[in-house]
């Protein structure tokens, strides 16, 4: 099978072709055409398939990470949305949760005031009202008003309409019933409901995400048309499928009707891409950690699942998101990150950063503030020569003019200075993986750190020494991750239903009945993509909490017809959950089923390995020795370091630290004190133990 | 003192943060009353061994992590007092309004840190209890509270666990005198766990680093955020700067001295320190509890108010809190005054009153600092709403928000927690989904925003009607003062609350109703405050105005009425 994954980035559109037949395996970069980005993926995947000798109409498979939704939230660029909701809650989406953003400012704005996703003039009321606990219609849908209501928003110019009514998690009906009036007025409009993207309770934030998804809607709509449009005009036959948030990918129409699954996708695909590098080194345990120009993100994944965001830790832009997707946390700390001293005096690093422009002061683009990469360069931790493969020098004078200032400023050496900057900003970074990890009843130090991006292989090292976790895991293309991870994911779809049932009174039949009914929903949905009943899988789960409780926790749920002994089984799960994440239980305490999950899996064939280098030598691979300086025993040394070419170390080959590894795509940095090897599935392991 | 390197105190600094976070965190995961989980009425943070602030947590309500100094400071004084020394395994719990603690509501659970048998800092969270054993159900609207011993159960230093046993006495009295004690008891519970929590963190910091390295690195932080606080007083010019504003006191009371009630607020401006003068405040009623504890209320609105103004987190970014930030304000209340009172004067339902000195302390700062100031902001109002159910009770706190007025270059936030609060609402779908409960209607009040160059912000109507007896009792303000314009903008609208009765019959509510029955199909109807205008109305731009009319919170005509 033949595929391509292509990713968007904000500079970059990254691809990578793989023939998993012959194990044939490519990969590109073009550059982002963010008018169109379709025009780069197109361009991309021709130039992509011209590499690699193959035809278009070869390809069986286009794997495609796209930052459409995302960035049309975070420009505010998005449609003239309208609204159709109960009488008398015409503003949940104005007064939110009523919380200011910020404790301490007078002049802070609200970002679903100041920007409304729907603003007022559109947001339209209707008589109807559903009542829990089973949404039992307590006054009927006014179909005159929902009539009268989509031909005021028609003559508005109205693009997209959510509808979003009390309680539609329990019963969809109203909504439906609504959603068809909506679009027999409105046939070109892009029409959802509250239930339909995001069926679960709390009203501000379920809304909040069907208006995101009315906001994103026509804009998805046309790029994937589009884009499907011209993978055809291109000859390319195989199917496309597009990543979501969840960490799976999906087809173009769930993501056309669902546009608000792909608003946190340009993360998943990275942590899928660094995880499946580890697995491949045989580890289970892992952190993936992808470091950018302005951003670390971080995900945590152990056994091949990864650890999901509960519903209320999600937002894009200020504005809450409450869909199924990767728990990814991401802190401002890359290697544009600047450093400065503060108004107050303190040593700061980030989260503001240099960007790409001007970036650095090495970029020599006109930066004129000390950023990371600067420190690296200082250091000698970077190659001023052959930096990205050599596509780029790097002014190194330029670096030691901002790097000297900053040591002035706080009255230290300069590499005192550098090696501070690195210091705190691996210190931020740290404390961000503690934040996932240690207080989560999770030890790092089981795990492996897979230090990817630009700049993870740079920090990798020094950050494991910090949580002592014992070893790195540098992917061999580190870049390029998460194009890779797109070819690693299967087809997957979440579906849920709001339950409030406590265990001292749950009613099984209700619970049964749930699970079967969702579970033969997806394998509907799957079967409509394509993907047979036997490529199917399912995992159960529910979100509980001790009844009073506002947070829940995700439990596993047993498959099959369930009976007392296995919800008995559930329960004592909840409590042994609740103390690894809180280190307490209340085993007396009843607990709520606050909503049953399944999420289904349609596996299709993908990456199975990375072709395997042979031959060579270390020897043949060193390029030179240089002067680099790193901390030991508290102080800072110069150290005579060995710089590699990464591309040309053989599998097995074994060596000390420090050295500096140079690729196109990363610079690694092997500290001293630490070993490294070259692992069969390509990637280098730095093992760190005897480091402190 | 160590002095420490500027990278060290960086990494310290960071490590600290990150351990209030995760005390928060859990706390707010675990609790079970909504009022902490949804509400986010907690506090948590770490202190050094005397009680000076290290860190906050920062997803935390301000009114609960300011206070946590006072707290701790007060147990010290009380357990040496007693000659009961401080153990390793204590867990110590702490409500005297008179020693520290904002009110009685407000539990305090305090576990030390010990390194090799020394006391070296204080692990502590704060929360608000639905119940805390007073006259009527509920922790707040308990407005006819006649003294302390009213307001409910007191604790003053009483140790819950000594040296790590279970003290089951102490639990035994607590489930026998609180109302809805399995949800006040789970809540202290996760309270101690995570408080527990920080303390363990805590110590495995100072045994990364040294217990020298943190503390240098813990004064190099309060002396950080004094410098940016004396660097914002000292670009004032100095002078002494006057405001006034009243709160509602109790509407229904025909002695005016009972009623409507002064706070008065002077900053006096001197080189790079600050007093905030309280003198010309009303002065307390002795039998009513809307009095302010000095230390934990007054105190924590004086401070937020001036960091919110002068260190505004949009323009300074965040800046630590900790008892540095204080230093350079000296705050004086005259013995027996509202901002001051005199023990046992109740205190319970002193929240808005707190909030209104908060706003009255930003009308002093507006005639410095105009255009880092918004118009007077709507109050809060805080309803109890209880019943019993199969004999046991149910109890459910709303807080109303207020508005904020305008402001130098923009409107006033609608609908919105204002100053010291910053608490969350419930969702619709929670609150019916657990209580006999139905909420009509939740949306913008319409043509009732002050006019002004940046106009106010908007309040909210919010509808309840009760599907079962019950019972509710309301502390709030700001029913019968408008907030102040600014600078030529209009004062703003007041609140309302309205009993309807199934047949139509409606009663007019004052800012503060004691324990009230109501029967199923009874509904409270709530107007809440819209903000201050800011600057002359006619300067507002054309634009603008439509824009308000085209999005129906205003009609046509009474645009023209007040914007011309």
């Amino acid at each position: 099978m033949k595929t391509v994954g292509v990713d968007v980035g904000g500079t970059f559109t990254d691809l990578i072709y793989l023939d998993t037949a012959t194990e044939a395996l490519g990969i590109h970069k073009v550059e982002t055409t963010p008018d169109d980005p379709s025009i780069g993926v197109i361009t991309g995947i021709k130039s992509l398939c011209e590499l690699n000798g193959v035809t278009p109409s070869d390809v069986d498979h286009v794997f495609h990470g796209t930052t459409t939704a995302t960035n049309a939230v975070l420009e505010a660029k998005g449609a003239s949305a309208g609204m159709i909701t109960n009488d008398g809650f015409r503003d949940i989406l104005h007064i939110g949760r009523h919380q200011r953003v910020e404790h301490y400012s007078i002049m802070q704005e609200l970002p679903w005031q100041s920007r409304p996703l729907i603003k007022r003039r559109y947001r339209k009321t209707v008589g109807g009202r559903l009542v829990p606990p089973t949404g039992e219609e307590l006054a009927p849908l006014d179909e005159a008003e929902v009539r009268a209501a989509a031909q005021e928003l028609l003559e508005a110019g109205v693009d997209s309409v959510a509808i979003c009514f009390l309680f539609s998690y329990l019963n969809p009906a109203h909504e439906l019933r609504a959603q068809e009036i909506v679009q027999e007025v409105m046939p070109d409009a892009f029409v959802t409901t509250s239930a339909s993207i995001s069926p679960q309770f709390r009203e501000f934030e379920r809304f909040t995400t069907a208006a995101l998804a009315a906001f994103v809607g026509p804009k998805v709509g046309t790029y994937i048309a589009g884009l499907e449009d011209a993978l055809r005009s291109l000859g390319v036959k195989g199917d496309l499928r597009v990543m979501a948030s969840n960490g799976g990918v999906a087809t173009p129409r769930m993501v056309t009707e669902n546009p608000a699954l792909t608003l946190m996708s340009g993360l998943a695909a990275g942590v899928l891409g660094g995880a499946w590098v580890g697995e491949k080194c045989g580890r289970d345990r892992l952190i993936t950690f992808d470091i950018g120009g302005t951003s670390a993100d971080i995900g945590i994944s152990v056994d091949g699942v990864f650890s999901e965001t509960d519903a209320r830790s999600t937002s894009i832009a200020g504005f809450p998101l409450l869909m199924p997707m990767l728990d990814i946390h991401t802190i401002g700390a890359g290697g544009g990150s600047i450093a400065y001293v503060d108004k107050g005096g303190a040593f700061r690093v980030g989260p503001q950063s240099a960007g790409a422009v001007p970036g650095p002061a090495a970029y020599g683009k006109g930066g004129d503030q000390p950023t990371v990469t600067d420190a690296n360069l200082v250091l000698g931790r970077l190659e001023p020569s052959d930096f990205l493969g050599g596509d780029m020098g790097l002014d190194e004078a330029a670096s030691d003019a901002v790097i000297s200032k900053l040591a002035t400023e706080l009255g230290i050496d300069k590499h005192e200075a550098a090696e501070g900057v690195l210091t705190i900003l691996n210190a931020n970074m740290a404390n961000a993986i503690r934040s996932r990890t240690v207080q989560k009843g999770i030890d790092p130090r089981g795990f492996a750190l897979v230090a990817m991006g630009g700049a993870g292989p740079l920090h990798g090292a020094e950050v494991a020494a910090m949580l002592q976790i014992p070893e790195v895991i540098v992917p061999p293309f580190p870049g390029i991750t998460s194009a890779m991870g797109l070819l690693t994911a299967d087809l997957k779809y979440d579906a849920i239903r709001t339950q409030f049932q406590v265990s001292t009174a749950c009613d099984l039949d209700r619970v049964n009945r749930d699970f079967a009914d969702m579970e033969a929903q997806l394998t509907e949905r799957l079967a409509d993509d394509g993907i047979s009943a036997s490529n199917v899988t399912f995992s159960r789960s529910s979100d509980l909490r001790y009844v009073g409780q506002g947070y829940e926790l995700k439990v596993p749920f047993p498959d099959g017809i369930i009976d007392a002994a296995g919800l008995a089984e559930v329960w004592t799960t909840f409590h042994k959950v609740h103390a690894a994440e809180y280190g307490h239980s209340f085993e007396a305490s009843p607990i709520e089923v606050v909503n049953l999950r399944v999420t289904a899996i349609g596996s299709h064939s993908k990456l199975e390995k990375l072709p395997a280098r042979s031959g060579g030598s270390l020897d043949d691979a060193l390029l030179y020795t240089r002067d680099s300086i790193f901390r030991e025993d508290g102080a800072l040394k110069t150290f005579e370091t060995s710089v590699y070419r990464r591309d040309a170390l053989p599998v097995g080959t074994t060596f000390d630290g420090p050295a500096i590894l140079l690729q196109k795509d990363s610079t690694t940095v092997v500290p001293p004190g630490a070993t490294a090897q070259v692992d069969p599935s390509g990637s280098l392991i730095i093992t760190l133990e005897g480091r402190t | 003192m160590t002095r420490i390197d500027p990278v060290t105190a960086a990494v310290i600094q960071g490590g600290l943060e990150n351990i209030a976070i995760e005390m928060g965190h859990k706390l707010m995961r675990m609790s079970y009353s909504s009022i902490i989980r949804e509400s986010e009425d907690f506090g948590a943070a770490l202190t050094d061994a005397d009680g000076l602030q290290m860190c906050e947590c920062k997803m935390s309500t301000p009114l609960q992590s300011g206070p946590i100094p006072g707290y701790v400071r007060n147990v010290v004084a009380v357990l040496k007092d007693r000659g009961d020394p401080i153990c390793p395994g204590d867990v110590i719990m702490h409500n005297d309004p008179y020693g520290g603690a904002s009110h009685g509501p407000d539990v305090a659970f305090c576990v030390p840190v010990f390194l090799d048998e020394v006391l070296i800092g204080w692990s502590v969270t704060t929360a608000h209890h639905l119940d805390i054993g007073a006259l009527s159900p509920g922790s707040c609207g308990i407005v006819d509270a006649v003294d302390t011993y009213a307001e409910g159960l007191q604790f003053k230093a009483i140790k819950v666990y000594d040296r790590g046993q279970k003290n089951e006495a102490v639990w035994h009295i607590l489930r026998a005198n609180i109302r809805a004690q399995e949800l006040v008891v789970g809540d202290m519970e996760a309270q101690i766990e995570s408080a527990r929590i920080g303390a363990a963190r805590f110590l495995e910091l100072v045994q990364q680093y040294g217990h020298d390295n943190v503390t240098a690195a813990f004064h190099e932080l309060m002396d950080y955020s004094e410098r940016l606080m004396r660097d914002a007083i000292r670009a004032l010019p100095d002078g002494d700067y006057s405001a006034t504003t009243h709160i509602d006191g109790f509407l229904d009371d025909p002695d005016p001295t009972r009623s409507r009630l002064p706070l008065v607020v002077t900053l006096k401006v001197r080189g790079d320190a600050l007093e905030v003068d309280l003198t010309g405040t009303a002065p307390q009623i002795p039998d009513k509890p809307i009095n302010m504890p000095l230390v934990g209320t007054v105190d924590c609105a004086v401070w937020l108010t001036i960091r919110s103004i002068l260190l505004d987190s949009v323009t300074y970014g965040a800046i630590p809190q900790n008892s540095g930030l204080t230093r350079p304000i000296t705050i004086v209340a005259p013995e027996g005054c509202l901002a001051n009172p005199i023990f046992p004067a109740p205190v319970i339902a002193r929240f808005c009153p707190g909030n209104q000195l908060a706003d009255t302390v930003m009308k002093a700062f507006s005639q410095v600092v105009p255009q880092q100031v918004s118009g007077g902001i709507g109050n809060l109002r805080v309803v109890a709403i209880s019943g019993l159910k199969d004999g046991n009770h149910w109890v459910h706190m709303e807080i109303m928000e207020g508005s904020y007025g305008g402001r130098y270059g923009l409107d006033g936030m609608d609908a919105v927690d204002t100053l010291y609060a910053n608490t969350r609402n419930n969702p619709v779908e929670d609150i019916e989904s657990h209580i006999p409960l139905r909420v009509e209607r939740y949306e913008l009040r319409e043509d009732a925003m002050a006019p002004g160059r940046w106009r106010g912000g908007i309040g909210t109507i919010r509808e309840f009607v009760f599907l079962d007896d019950a019972g509710f009792s309301l502390e709030g303000d700001g029913h019968a003062f408008k907030p102040w314009g600014f600078d030529g903008g209009a004062d703003g609208h007041v609140a309302s609350l309205t009993l309807v009765r199934p047949d139509g019959t409606e009663q007019a509510l004052p800012s503060k109703v004691p324990y009230f029955k109501v029967n199923a199909g009874d509904r409270l109807v709530s107007y809440g405050p819209c903000g201050g205008g800011y600057g002359d109305a006619a300067l507002r731009a054309p634009e603008a105005v439509a824009a308000d009319v085209a999005e129906g919170l205003i009609s046509a005509d009474k645009a023209r009425e007040l914007f011309g």
